[in-house]
């Protein structure tokens, strides 16, 4: 029954893709050459996309609305930053999805097309999609701020421990591991 | 009666593609796939003189003509290979590659487990026989196709239906022989009329394609400033590490 299924999928999966096959033929080229320009124009500036970060992640509007006290003032700014940084990644997925697209179709007809770098970039783009929808889902569940209130969390729970253990134990006991580790 | 008529019905498709194919000088563009198609039209007349007046022959006539077809199908996969890739020379040598190790996996997996290889062809029969090829055949059509796609290779609407055509009578076929392998004794009445409307789907699909003519398309040059591959696959992989740092800078701000 494993191998029916095996065979039956072999089939299904060629089926898919032949139909992929006969919508994708013309819209590709057109949209790719449009995605490189973009790209172009944008890569340019390339300091506003950090100053972007800066903004949506920072932890000072936070700071700020939370001096307020205001409930609704709270939820209205957890809401809002939510939605744009949801944007932000969206669009740095998809910016990441224009660069390997104008990269494939600018070495499709190259001579030296080489399958193990080909194979490489591929597996450094399917791990910045994978960082960028776990990142949608972190801000979506969690929102914005819950990696670096994670991070900060874990450093404010490693001095506690240093401070609660006499003769810096912690410190010294995880410093050793570090260097164990490192060698 | 109702086979009788498909079974007809085949055979003057096939002879309108061959003469369409001349018509609009196809024949010269693809030569194995109309010699494919010349073949499966003399195969069916054939087939249908044998079994109207030879029956006890047809068994015989059956197999060998259907295994000389899938050779001759094998060559197809390989006209559409040579004719898709004509004008990007690094992505034919990969898929050489691809298609050297899907085929080296199978071989391996054939030399290690004898029993169940494409190559005992005495203990199994015909119809796994077939199918295992078929499977064969359908590897490597999904190596071309996912290349294709992720390459966004342009063929043209003649030789796209010819791939899809193939593609579809391939994968209906896995699908027939696979149930009949499991269910023979229930599917056994069915099996010719599915198998002849298949079949004539098929026709249908390569008929609408390659009714008329159509140039293949050339591809535009590379969109890119950098001719020299180094320093595209250099761009690339810095365009991502800087997004990857931005996303890094997401998290530590």
């Amino acid at each position: 029954m494993m191998t029916m299924s095996i065979f039956i999928g072999v089939a299904v999966l060629l089926v898919l893709l032949l139909l992929l096959l006969t919508r994708s033929e013309d819209g590709e080229e057109s949209a790719s050459a449009e995605g490189a320009d973009r790209i172009r124009r944008e890569s340019r500036d390339t300091l506003q996309p950090w100053e972007i970060i800066l903004r949506i992640f920072s932890r000072e509007d936070r700071e700020f609305i939370l001096r307020m006290r205001s409930p609704r003032m709270l939820r209205i700014y957890q809401e809002e930053r939510r939605r744009v940084a949801l944007h932000w990644v969206r669009r740095t997925s998809c910016e990441v999805g224009e660069i390997m697209r104008t990269h494939r179709l600018a070495s499709r007809q190259s001579e030296n097309l080489d399958g193990a770098r080909e194979a490489k970039l591929l597996f450094q783009y399917l791990r910045l999609q994978f960082v960028c929808g776990l990142l949608a889902f972190l801000i979506r569940m969690f929102g914005p701020h819950a990696l670096s209130d994670l991070a900060s969390y874990t450093g404010e729970l490693y001095q506690r421990l240093g401070r609660a253990l006499p003769d810096g134990g912690v410190a010294s006991h995880l410093a050793t591991t570090e260097d164990t580790a490192t060698r | 009666m109702l086979t009788m008529v498909i079974w007809w019905l085949c055979i003057l498709v096939e002879a309108l593609l061959l003469v369409r194919g001349i018509q609009q000088r196809l024949v010269r563009q693809f030569p194995i796939f109309y010699m494919y198609i010349l073949f499966v039209f003399v195969e069916e007349l054939l087939r249908f003189f044998v079994y109207r007046w030879y029956p006890n022959h047809y068994f015989n006539v059956y197999w060998t003509t259907q295994f000389l077809s899938l050779v001759i199908g094998s060559a197809v996969i390989f006209e559409i290979y040579r004719i898709g890739l004509r004008s990007f020379p690094g992505t034919a040598r990969m898929t050489r590659f691809i298609l050297l190790i899907v085929f080296g996996a199978i071989f391996a997996k054939a030399l290690a487990n004898p029993s169940e290889s494409l190559f005992y062809w005495f203990a199994n029969s015909s119809l796994e026989l077939e199918r295992n090829l078929r499977i064969a055949q359908a590897l490597a059509i999904l190596t071309l196709v996912s290349l294709f796609l992720w390459y966004a290779i342009r063929f043209g609407k003649n030789l796209r239906g010819i791939l899809c055509g193939y593609g579809l009578f391939i994968a209906l076929s896995i699908v027939q022989l696979t149930v009949m392998a499991y269910f023979w004794n229930d599917f056994k009445p069915f099996w010719s009329y599915v198998h002849a409307i298949s079949y004539l789907l098929v026709l249908c699909v390569w008929l609408r394609a390659l009714w008329s003519a159509q140039a293949v398309p050339e591809a535009k040059p590379a969109m890119q400033l950098e001719d020299d591959y180094e320093a595209l696959v250099a761009s690339t992989s810095g365009q991502f590490r800087r997004a990857l740092a931005r996303l890094g800078w997401a998290v530590r701000v």
